[in-house]
């Protein structure tokens, strides 16, 4: 055989076994993607292997402001644009209540989502348990509130069995964190304005960093950088931008301009 | 088919006549609110003066000056109009099985296969409506259109083939319920009658002014061939338990009501029919009673359904002693059968949706189950509204629309609302510089509401603010005065 034929052979004969041994990516370990609620934000879902996992508990967790809401809001709305989701909220504690219009903002389809007001952590429990128990929702959240770890078995059971998301949004719990198969810290990173301060200025956004803490179906600790804009400003161009770089240094936040 | 048309023109006006006579004798504007309301109905004098259905109070009062008598505004009460209208609708049903509520103040009864003359029929249907004491006009003709045009013309109208278009010729193209510029176009072509517009040839016609006209061709020639739809029965049936002991237990009142819910829906089944509500009375032995009314997210005739959707309305009842008796009602009936929707996926299913949400009203109250609704306002708070979430089927989506479609592409960072807390705000230049103990970074604002100052009037201003310990807060300032904190970006 000619050396140049010979040649081209073998780089035919290479390229074949590494066509049949590929190294192993990232993806080849995400479950199917029906599995997954994706949040529509390319860099957390990549942290997040695809997304978060249906038939379990996760936890958003992070400092107010750093925009856990909105990633909330992100998964009802994946979640209403097939079906129905469900909110929980506990509207006279400390988080509140989330607001309609930036729901819809969000892409959430608020005639597909169901309210719940609950008085207290146990009327919280109550309604998730309900929701759960039905069957109808892929994708219900609630404030973390305060449980002993049988009322969380529980819900995760349920959560499995209907093969729905339960997401809880603040400050976990040792009973939550050992219970929830997945866990996500959001800091604020930078704060963006428009039209600079006083009347003409609008809050227009902010940027916010993410860690996996917790993942039992990949590794934790990846990282992943999303940016929010504000629900009034969605859509309106920015005539200035002004970056705040804001680093943790307990008990508060230094703000240093970038 | 012969038709009997019943209509009341202008029935707003007349039922509030009804209740006060001394407004017989006056032009009557019926609004929805007295201020800043806009006119729903009004009567032929006032319509003759150029008030119109729409208009606002104030326009509709700028066609009275000047003129003889001021009108008289009343407000509209829909619950008593329907009300009303209810009891027309059961009179008719004296004269004829088939009768269509077409809107409140015009009802149509088929009179096919009853014995009788025209003039007959419409002297039962006088007859029965004799007792409500509204000026109805009653005519007949060969179908709905004509029907409803000799009612317009005048009462005791019999419409029949040969004396068609002799009726229709004359009349002006507002009885087709056609708009004003489409009016006014056909005006500039010299079309200004039925008779006019009949005599046009068919195809230019419905070319020139799209598919909705080959109705109003059809209509202006006295044919129409939409069928009448007829109301549902209202139909009840009733089961009772009574005299077979007492109920103490929670699986003995469980018993009994499954039961109960197999004789119901024997009886269902027996008529063909579904029931959409269920009302179950419970009497106790100290004499107390209690009702729970059920809403089946879709009719249904199946006994599982009807007792898992009962059972957590029980949830939420608290009994003081053992139940003696119970009675089970069944209303609100439909034909047999349910649609079932081609490429839907991942819609849940109404019956579990509908005992999820008895379940939670049992558990925290139904005021606690809310869907939101968003609206235009001056106010963040008035911009959305809860309201009851009901059981009603989601629309289908297609399994091939993209999950993320509708989605924005950047996140959207949300308001949360919390309980407005007032708080010490530190004022420099006339701008916030502290909120608490903390510093404010930076600020937008203030975006001012001045509003209801005809009422109880608000003087607000809002800001956005960042303050040094990271927080993005919105506050605002009540009349000049206190400071609150209102919501927390998140």
């Amino acid at each position: 055989m000619p050396a140049l034929a010979r040649s081209a052979a073998f780089a035919t004969l290479k390229a074949a076994v590494a066509m049949g041994h590929r190294e192993a990516s990232a993806a080849a370990f995400v479950p199917a993607g029906k599995r997954l609620i994706p949040t529509g934000l390319a860099d957390v879902d990549l942290a997040l292997g695809g997304g978060f996992a249906r038939g379990t508990i996760a936890t958003v967790e992070g400092a107010p402001g750093s925009g856990r809401s909105a990633l909330i809001a992100r998964l009802l709305a994946e979640s209403t644009a097939h079906g129905l989701g469900a909110l929980i909220e506990h509207p006279h504690g400390a988080q509140g209540r989330l607001y309609p219009p930036s729901l819809a903002a969000a892409g959430v389809h608020l005639e597909r989502l169901l309210i719940v007001h609950a008085d207290d952590d146990v009327g919280v429990a109550r309604a998730a348990d309900i929701v759960l128990r039905s069957a109808t929702c892929s994708v219900v959240a609630i404030p973390a509130v305060r449980l002993s770890a049988p009322v969380w078995t529980r819900l995760a059971s349920l959560a499995h069995r209907a093969d729905a998301l339960l997401v809880a949004l603040g400050p976990a719990t040792d009973e939550l964190r050992y219970f929830a198969s997945l866990r996500l810290e959001l800091q604020l990173t930078g704060v963006r304005w428009s039209n600079g301060s006083g009347l003409f200025g609008t809050l227009a956004g902010i940027a916010a960093h993410a860690t996996v803490l917790k993942h039992k179906r990949a590794a934790p600790g990846k990282q992943a950088t999303f940016t929010c804009a504000t629900f009034e400003q969605q859509g309106a161009p920015l005539v200035t931008c002004l970056q705040y770089t804001l680093t943790r240094s307990h008990p508060a936040y230094h703000i240093a301009r970038a | 088919m012969p038709i009997v048309c019943a209509l009341v023109p202008a029935y707003k006006v007349e039922v509030a006549r009804l209740t006060q006579p001394e407004l017989r004798a006056c032009p009557v504007l019926v609004a929805d609110r007295m201020e800043r309301g806009h006119v729903l109905d009004l009567d032929a004098s006032a319509y003759e003066l150029g008030a119109r259905v729409g208009m606002t109070l104030l326009q509709a009062g700028a066609h009275f000056h000047g003129s003889a008598q001021a009108p008289r505004i009343v407000v509209d009460d829909p619950v008593r109009d329907r009300a009303l209208w209810e009891r027309v609708l059961d009179a008719l049903d004296a004269a004829s099985p088939l009768v269509e509520d077409t809107a409140e103040g015009m009802a149509l009864l088929e009179m096919r296969g009853i014995e009788g003359t025209p003039e007959r029929w419409l002297a039962t249907v006088r007859a029965a409506l004799a007792e409500i004491g509204l000026p109805f006009a009653v005519a007949l003709g060969h179908n709905r259109f004509v029907a409803r045009v000799g009612a317009l013309a005048a009462d005791g109208t019999i419409v029949t083939a040969g004396n068609t278009p002799a009726l229709l010729g004359p009349l002006p193209l507002h009885v087709l319920g056609l708009d004003e510029p489409t009016i006014e176009r056909l005006d500039l072509l010299g079309i200004r009658t039925l008779g006019e517009l009949a005599a046009l040839p068919h195809g230019p016609f419905v070319r020139r002014f799209g598919p909705e006209a080959k109705h109003w061709h059809a209509w202006a020639r006295g044919a129409d061939d939409t069928p009448l739809i007829p109301r549902p029965r209202a139909l009840r049936i009733d089961r009772t338990l009574f005299g077979e002991g007492s109920a103490e237990r929670e699986d003995q009142l469980l018993f009994a009501l499954r039961s109960l819910i197999a004789r119901v829906c024997d009886d269902v089944a027996y008529i063909g029919k579904r029931c959409g509500v269920l009302r179950l009375q419970l009497e106790c032995e100290d004499g107390s009673a209690h009702e729970l009314l059920a809403h089946l997210a879709q009719p249904t005739a199946l006994p599982t359904t009807m007792f898992d959707l009962l059972r957590a309305k029980l949830e939420g009842t608290t009994l003081r002693s053992p139940v003696t008796g119970l009675r089970l009602g069944a209303e609100r009936f439909e034909e047999a059968g349910s649609p079932i929707g081609l490429f839907a996926t991942g819609d849940p299913d109404p019956e579990n949706v509908a005992i999820a949400l008895a379940r939670l009203e049992a558990a925290l109250g139904a005021q606690h189950v809310l869907r939101a609704r968003i609206h235009d306002g001056f106010r963040y708070e008035s911009r959305f509204t809860y309201e009851p979430f009901t059981p009603q089927p989601a629309p289908a989506t297609p399994h091939v629309l993209p999950a993320a479609a509708s989605m924005p592409a950047d996140s959207t960072f949300t308001l949360r609302l919390i309980q407005p807390r007032a708080i010490a705000v530190r004022m420099h230049q006339g701008a916030p510089a502290s909120v608490g103990t903390s510093a404010v970074v930076k600020l937008a604002g203030p975006w001012r509401v001045d509003e209801t100052w005809w009422g109880k009037p608000l003087q607000r201003e809002e800001y956005d603010v960042l303050l040094a310990d990271g927080a993005l807060l919105r506050i605002t300032r009540e009349s000049g005065g206190t400071w609150f904190v209102c919501g927390t970006y998140d």
